[in-house]
């Protein structure tokens, strides 16, 4: 099956790339000097991981989603409000579980990523994931670190959705719905209008509101 | 049982051992000299488990009726597909794009471009099939440059790849995915039970999620 699918996802690879091709040869050649700038495009390569990059995504995304949920002219009010509710609480809980998973976990294959040094007795488990020295060149051992600790994070997320993500997400859509019903409770108290119960024998005895006593 | 101990020793564990020492030697040249690589694997990856728990949620909550469970893991599903696919296409066409604009030399710090100027690249930079990595030789200082450089183009344009597609395109979608099977579905049910205020109810948002079958 997937040696019958092969052919037309490489065709569509390859009609992408060309588009890609034609589209970047129209983009003139560009050179940066600014030293600052290339000292944080290389810091960004350096240090950011996938734990930033959860955070960033989260961030950007509570600037978004809600508002495109809040637009979604296809559905009824209710609905569009419940489902920002939702995205603001799935957007809260995923991100500072996969930040704090993803930092921790790449914290723990740091510590399990020592160098063996003739000088430091190390225990077994602190070289248990340092790769063979005759086989790599260390210098990418930072980079090494990052990614098997973000993959590793991937294997913990496994339980942390079902433990932590999904009944957090439940609680806190809960508290957002219901602090959104209770404001609009009280707005439409206030925005009640009052209509005076004026009978008809009183409209015709000239009789006012404020006579009539229903003010 | 020592027979068995010591054929553990003798014959596996030395497979073992070799395999997890191949293992991380395969782990570093693909991801650890790869960043931005290493971020769209894991972010699919991320995204194929956070379904998959979905999916199991609904199928194991007793309060979803097996009806809307039928209509559910399918939705739920088609769901995790349009996120994924919409990530790896954006994702991917971003830092292909951008990583080729290095290598070609059409971005670069002006020290290793005036490099390739001084060795005689001058016409071919910026040519799409100029690669710098594999047709230029460069000193140990240079290299490095463009290696840390290129290592930060790609993880700034995954970013911003999967900055687009999650809270861009991907909500976009989803919204008019769901909007449409919402409507399909009421459509489907009405032509069954005559009272269409049951039905929406039935469909509504609200109900889906006081099932408790939350999205992670």
């Amino acid at each position: 099956m997937i040696s019958s699918i092969k052919p037309y996802t490489f065709s569509i690879k390859s009609y992408c790339r060309k588009i890609l091709h034609r589209a970047a040869n129209r983009i003139p050649n560009a050179q940066i000097s600014n030293q600052t700038a290339l000292k944080s495009i290389k810091w960004i390569g350096e240090h950011v991981s996938s734990p930033q990059n959860r955070l960033i995504l989260g961030a950007s995304a509570l600037l978004s989603q809600p508002f495109i949920d809040l637009n979604n002219k296809n559905v009824d009010k209710e609905t569009r409000k419940n489902s920002a509710a939702r995205t603001i609480a799935k957007i809260i809980v995923g991100t500072a579980t996969g930040f704090y998973v993803r930092y921790y976990t790449i914290k723990a294959v740091e510590a399990m990523t020592k160098i063996p040094n003739n000088n430091r007795n190390l225990k077994w488990w602190e070289t248990l994931l340092t790769p063979d020295r005759s086989r790599v060149a260390y210098k990418s051992l930072k980079k090494y670190k990052l990614a098997v600790g973000s993959i590793a994070a991937v294997g913990v997320m496994l339980f942390t959705n079902f433990l932590i993500d999904a009944p957090l997400t439940k609680i806190l859509t809960n508290a957002i719905i219901d602090k959104i019903n209770k404001k609009t409770n009280k707005k439409t108290q206030k925005d009640v209008i009052y209509y005076p119960q004026v009978h008809m024998s009183d409209l015709l005895s000239h009789r006012t509101e404020k006579e009539v006593g229903n003010v | 049982m020592s027979n068995l101990a010591s054929l553990f020793r003798t014959k596996l564990l030395p497979h073992i051992v070799s395999g997890f020492g191949d293992m991380k030697v395969w782990l570093f040249k693909n991801y650890g000299t790869d960043p931005g690589k290493m971020l769209i694997h894991t972010g699919v990856a991320g995204w194929i488990l956070s379904s998959a728990a979905q999916i199991i949620a609904i199928m194991t909550n007793d309060k979803v009726s097996k009806e809307q469970k039928m209509f559910m893991i399918p939705q739920e599903f088609a769901d995790a597909t349009v996120n994924i696919i919409s990530f790896i296409a954006i994702t991917q066409s971003v830092k292909y794009l951008s990583s080729k604009l290095v290598s070609c030399g059409k971005l670069l710090p002006k020290k290793v471009f005036d490099f390739l100027k001084n060795e005689g690249y001058g016409k071919a930079i910026g040519k799409f099939s100029f690669d710098i990595g594999k047709h230029v030789k460069m000193p140990k200082d240079i290299k490095a440059n463009y290696n840390a450089f290129k290592d930060g183009i790609d993880v700034i344009a995954t970013i911003a790849g999967s900055v687009v597609s999650c809270n861009i395109v991907t909500p976009i979608l989803r919204n008019k995915y769901a909007s449409y099977r919402q409507k399909e579905n009421i459509a489907k049910l009405n032509k069954q039970n005559p009272n269409p205020n049951d039905n929406i109810r039935r469909t509504s948002l609200q109900t889906f999620m006081s099932n408790g079958s939350l999205k992670v």
